[in-house]
């Protein structure tokens, strides 16, 4: 049997519905005339459940897991690694640091652009959107541990 | 008849005022923009834009944001006229023979009718949303939860029936983002649900780090820069303006996509790319020379263009009238108003006029503003066009970040936009379509209460909802649609949803 990519999805599904049905088990379901905190949810998964099984029973029409196209997954990994540390650094080094250092790492590391391009961009795009969301728009950005 | 001039005159009053002109102006401008660069739609660019909103006042803030929906409708045609790439997802179609006709020299004439199009079918929406909206909002007043639940099922429904992917996939992805709207403290018992012992949840997962994440940086991690090449049609000023026979060829297909996509904006779903592809069918398969489509024939531009912008606004009636979002979008904006106090539904028409009626005036003068700006500045909307890729999207994922940290300055709520991105692009992989998702976890926590507090009424009687009237037909209604999607796949008949897929797969 060729493994399908709703074979993967539907059983993606059902697993991750059983995982939240066993961390639901403080919630409790009531009664249909007091309905209790843990009804919707509990009924939710059931149905998320019973699609995930429908899909993997009609998983013969879905395409060959195999033919996936994965080729951007290099790239999406590294963009996802780089925000993913922007994200840690932003309340300590505040918005100009991590924003400046985001881009130009996404310029150089995942773009292979060159370093003094990507520093005036990266360095240029900051200034202006810290001008016009902290001062034209007044938005308060954040400020690390520098100071700005 | 005499009531609504009035309260449309109040209207132009409140929109005519130079602040909020200038709030128009800069949604429409934005929204172009949106609409012009590939990688982030308009639904991505208001939730990244909320938070700007947050000193404004109700009326700005909704004039502006919705000026950046119908305007993103208007600017994705230039990309998928000139570059071959949709702007917006709605735009997909106009590309097949957009491109066409500027390969053959009319690109001016293509970006014309698109935007006249697009005028014509943004009015008439907004003429009609002025007569419906009221009296729907009368009507909407005699909603109880028991109508209320019935109607959101009615809408769950109707989205999975509409969606061109299947009823089992849709349903699966509302139910998701049903699920995701358990999260936080419940407002009837006051128990926390899911938040694992983190005080960001027990509000709940908002709707913009979601957004953001699922359409903004789940589209970006799909698209590496080297698949976004492209020749750029440059359009001459003086060739903008079509001659006769292509002035002929997109009368009736305006007129067709107008009233298909203002019907089709009003039922839940992502209506105005599902509009843009069934005007596109039925264009090709009314026309009698079927084969010049895809080779540049004017009714694959005129047809799905004004179909996609008469959707935008009917999406508003539900949204203004009942206080039910259509899509994300609506969703969205719904949010906007909510916190600004403002809380959209029946009681918006009656409790605060002048913001109703401020916004449905705004978006007669953001329409003509739209004309305007999109064909006399279509040189430089093609500029912008020439920024590469790789410098473009470092851009949206710092506007992510700001857009997504500044709602509540909670980097846990930038953490989620994260976690959705890669949901997003394993979605993309698996042919999941997220709109339902984001749709479910705006209606969870009404659906929630509207259901708990019917069940509460009838003392545990299921039957409370085909036991009054509005309940009942509407329950009818979602029978039936259920039944004809049954019947479908039993029958392995393919019906027009099939046969509509089939056509965007092409």
């Amino acid at each position: 049997m060729t493994l399908r990519s709703d074979h993967v999805a539907g059983a993606a599904f059902i697993a991750f519905g059983i995982l939240v049905f066993a961390l639901s088990g403080d919630l409790p379901f009531g009664r249909l005339s007091a309905p209790g905190v843990g009804m919707m949810p509990k009924l939710l998964l059931v149905v998320m459940i019973a699609f995930g099984v429908a899909l993997v029973i009609g998983a013969a029409a879905s395409q060959p897991f195999a033919e996936i196209e994965w080729s951007d997954r290099t790239h999406a990994l590294l963009l996802v690694a780089i925000t993913g540390v922007a994200v840690t650094l932003y309340t300590t080094l505040g918005f100009i640091v991590t924003m400046t250092l985001l881009v130009f790492t996404l310029l150089t590391v995942v773009e292979r652009k060159p370093v003094l391009h990507a520093a005036a961009y990266s360095i240029g795009l900051t200034a202006t959107a810290w001008w016009v969301f902290g001062k034209a728009l007044k938005a308060p950005l954040e400020t690390g541990i520098l100071g700005f | 008849m005499g009531v609504t001039l009035d309260s449309l005159w109040l209207g132009f009053s409140v929109a005519l005022q130079p602040a909020v002109l200038w709030y128009a102006f800069i949604g429409c401008l934005v929204g172009t923009l949106v609409g012009v660069l590939p990688g982030i739609g308009p639904l991505a660019g208001i939730s990244i834009l909320l938070p700007i909103t947050f000193g404004l006042n109700a009326t700005n803030a909704i004039v502006m944001l919705a000026g950046i929906y119908y305007g993103s409708q208007y600017g994705g045609s230039t990309t998928s006229i000139l570059l071959r790439i949709p702007g917006e997802a709605s735009s997909v179609m106009t590309c097949i023979d957009g491109n066409a006709m500027a390969r053959k020299g009319r690109a001016g004439a293509a970006l014309c009718i698109a935007a006249v199009g697009s005028w014509i079918a943004g009015t008439f929406g907004v003429i009609v949303l002025t007569l419906i909206a009221p009296p729907l909002a009368t009507l909407a007043l005699k909603f109880g939860p028991p109508e209320y639940t019935a109607l959101l099922t009615v809408g769950l429904v109707f989205l999975a029936y509409m969606s061109t992917s299947s009823l089992v996939r849709t349903l699966l992805m509302a139910s998701l983002g049903l699920l995701l709207g358990m999260i936080g403290i419940d407002p009837l018992s006051g128990h926390f649900r899911y938040s694992f012992d983190i005080p960001e949840l027990g509000d709940g997962i908002g709707i913009v780090p979601v957004a953001v994440g699922l359409f903004g940086l789940g589209e970006i991690l799909s698209t590496p820069s080297r698949q976004v090449t492209g020749e750029v049609i440059r359009p001459k000023l003086r060739e903008l303006w079509p001659n006769r026979e292509e002035w002929r060829q997109s009368g009736w297909p305006i007129a067709r996509g107008t009233v298909m996509g203002f019907l089709i904006g009003i039922i839940p779903g992502s209506a105005h790319i599902i509009s843009s592809f069934l005007s596109y069918a039925v264009e090709k398969k009314i026309s009698k020379h079927p084969e010049e489509f895809g080779k540049g024939a004017v009714a694959g531009v005129a047809g799905p263009e004004s179909a996609n912008n008469a959707a935008s606004t009917g999406a508003f009636v539900p949204m203004l009238a009942l206080g039910i979002p259509t899509g994300p979008v609506t969703a969205v904006l719904m949010a906007a108003l909510m916190i600004h106090g403002v809380p959209p539904g029946p009681t918006l028409v009656n409790d605060h006029p002048q913001v109703f009626w401020g916004f449905i005036a705004s978006m007669y003068v953001g329409n003509l503003m739209l004309l305007a700006l999109n064909l006399p500045l279509v040189g430089l909307f093609v500029n912008l066009l020439r920024i590469p890729y790789a410098y473009l999207y470092p851009l949206i994922i710092m506007f992510c970040v700001i857009g997504v940290y500044e709602v509540a300055h909670s980097i846990v709520d930038v953490w989620i936009m994260l976690i959705m991105g890669v949901v997003g692009y394993a979605l993309k992989k698996f042919n999941f379509d997220p709109a339902p998702l984001v749709l479910g976890l705006v209606i969870a926590p009404i659906f929630e209460m509207s259901l708990r507090q019917s069940l509460i009424m009838s003392d545990g009687n299921w039957l409370i909802f085909l036991q009054r009237p509005i309940a009942l037909v509407l329950m009818i209604v979602c029978a039936g649609l259920l039944a004809a999607s049954a019947v479908s796949a039993i029958t392995a008949r393919r019906d027009w949803r099939a046969k509509l897929a089939e056509e965007v797969k092409e």
